[in-house]
């Protein structure tokens, strides 16, 4: 008998990570606790040991040195998971390396700072926002990969299992797809609520409430094929339709997203689509 | 055994009406047939059946080993097959006192005594008693009237069963639900009062079973006690008629559905 290739005890494999990107615009652990301490009223479960990256952009200057055991037992406090620092020099990359094993990341695929996470958009003065989970590229790392080895995939961490609703969503029933998408295939009923963290695609009648980006995703939206909901929201940005649905769209199949309007506002727009 | 809930969510939309002559037409169509009133403390079905002077035991008795079934089974007087039973509500009992297993029992009592249907009529609501009624559940009557906060309700209830019924925990073949529409007046509906049956199925998204008329006759067949069904060459008789035929599998035109103007005669001798 001849096999086929040969096992390795190690693989590795690209692989992007999906982490809550921490905004900081100061770096001592003490103020900082305060103030995740009044931010979240002293609740650690408001996390879930979720990856973090700690974002260095919004100070002007770091400080000569930043206590990084502090921080990182800070995060491990409430439930994050440092993994990565962002926006830092060498020289502190070097030692958030050697004393807290956070990798240095270079580049974040970001939505912008200012996206406002739910739930948290009340304390944009304070020195601490969570920005949205987000898609960061790991540094890139120059090992030996061979594309050519069937690989499986890595327990897909990033690409999260979509949930498909093959009957119709009831009113008093809410779907929530953790994580990842979610795909109604027999509608919404009035009075029904479905969310994702991912996006929400509707096939038949959206009438209930319909909440993508729950746990942030800016770029999250919501797709309809017959549009005339009680609610959309994309990242905790909420649009009701008090005055009914605008004829332009409603019982029409749209698209839903976040659109940045000037300054710091951000508003949802709401597009048609053309299906045939 | 097949059970099969009526129930609406909203009250007052004809739940109890529609379980008595329901199950007179199954009855009448040969099945032994038992149907059940749910709503303890409200009953009202032996009214409606016009057994009420003959109930000695109720289900909250059997449940709690007071009586044997065969002694709170009413043998209902109307259908001439004989093969029509009703089980009464307690009216002082608490509410809490129709257990699950208790319920279970008595329907597994029914099966084992050659039943082929039993009916659960259920109380308005999402309550305790609602939920007793479509837990064990094999099909489903969502009576609906044609207006916004009906199929609201119906909507709601629909949710519930496929939450919190017996096939649905279990992960069994779901309930099978049937949209009833009752109180339907074609010609509220044709003067933009009322919503056309088409788009409350739209709406409800299951498939329609019947659709029975609005009508003087059936607050006079309460009164008397007498299930619509046996009112002769009535238009609420002949539609639960059709229902019951569709419900085993006919295939039948809707009636009742389109109105049409009275004529000149007609108005003048004050017909409606």
């Amino acid at each position: 008998m001849s096999r086929s290739a040969p096992v390795r005890s190690i693989e590795f494999h690209p692989f992007n990570l999906s982490a809550l990107r921490v905004v900081l615009d100061r770096a001592d652990p003490a103020g900082l606790a305060d103030e995740l301490h009044k931010m979240l009223g002293g609740r650690p479960d408001r996390f879930s040991g979720e990856a973090a990256i700690l974002d260095f952009s919004a100070l002007e200057t770091l400080p000569a040195r930043i206590d990084w055991n502090g921080l990182t037992s800070l995060l491990r406090r409430y439930c994050l998971q440092p993994v990565g620092v962002y926006a830092v020099d060498e020289e502190h990359a070097a030692a958030a390396r050697n004393k807290a094993s956070l990798a240095l990341f270079e580049h974040l695929d970001a939505t912008p700072v200012s996206a406002p996470a739910p739930r948290a958009s009340a304390t944009t003065v304070s020195p601490f926002s969570l920005a949205a989970p987000d898609s960061a590229s790991p540094p890139q790392a120059d090992l030996p990969f061979e594309p050519s080895a069937a690989a499986p995939l890595v327990a897909g961490a990033s690409v999260a299992p979509t949930l498909y609703i093959d009957r119709p969503v009831r009113s008093g029933q809410q779907v929530y797809a953790h994580g990842g998408d979610l795909v109604l295939l027999a509608g919404v009923s009035p009075g029904a609520e479905v969310i994702a963290d991912g996006n929400i695609h509707c096939f038949g009648p959206l009438l209930g409430r319909a909440l993508a980006g729950a746990r942030g995703n800016a770029q999250a939206r919501v797709i309809s094929t017959h549009f005339s909901p009680e609610l959309v929201s994309i990242a905790g940005v909420y649009r009701t339709f008090e005055q009914g649905v605008p004829e332009a769209f409603a019982a029409r199949a749209v698209v839903v997203r976040m659109k940045s309007a000037n300054g710091s506002g951000q508003t949802i727009s709401i597009d048609p689509l053309q299906l045939d | 055994m097949r059970v099969i809930v009526v129930t609406s969510g909203k009250g007052g939309v004809g739940k109890t009406t529609t379980s008595a002559a329901f199950a007179s037409g199954l009855a009448m169509r040969g099945f032994k047939t038992a149907v059940i009133d749910f709503d303890v403390g409200l009953r009202n079905l032996d009214l409606i059946m016009g057994c009420e002077r003959r109930v000695v035991y109720d289900i909250i008795n059997v449940i709690n080993d007071e009586a044997k079934l065969t002694q709170a089974l009413i043998k209902d007087k109307h259908c001439e097959s004989e093969n029509l039973y009703v089980l009464p509500a307690s009216q002082t009992r608490d509410k809490n006192a129709l257990t699950e297993s208790g319920v279970e029992f008595v329907l597994s009592e029914l099966e084992h005594m050659g039943f082929d249907y039993a009916v659960c009529d259920s109380p308005a609501g999402i309550e305790h008693g609602a939920v007793m009624a479509l837990t064990f559940a094999d099909e489903a009557i969502i009576t609906t009237n044609p207006e916004v906060s009906s199929v609201r309700d119906s909507d709601r209830i629909l949710g519930i069963l496929q939450s919190k019924s017996r096939r649905a925990l279990n992960g069994s073949e779901p309930v099978k639900e049937h949209l009833l529409l009752t109180r339907y007046s074609p010609k509220r509906v044709e003067e933009g009062e009322m919503i056309t049956y088409k788009d409350v199925q739209e709406l409800l998204r299951i498939p329609l079973l019947g659709v029975i008329p609005e009508s003087e006759s059936v607050l006079q067949a309460s009164n008397q006690g007498i299930p619509t069904i046996h009112l002769k060459g009535s238009d609420v008789a002949e539609a639960y008629t059709d229902m019951v035929a569709r419900f085993l599998g006919e295939k039948l035109p809707l009636r009742f559905v389109t109105y049409e103007k009275p004529g000149f005669i007609k108005r003048l001798l004050g017909g409606k």
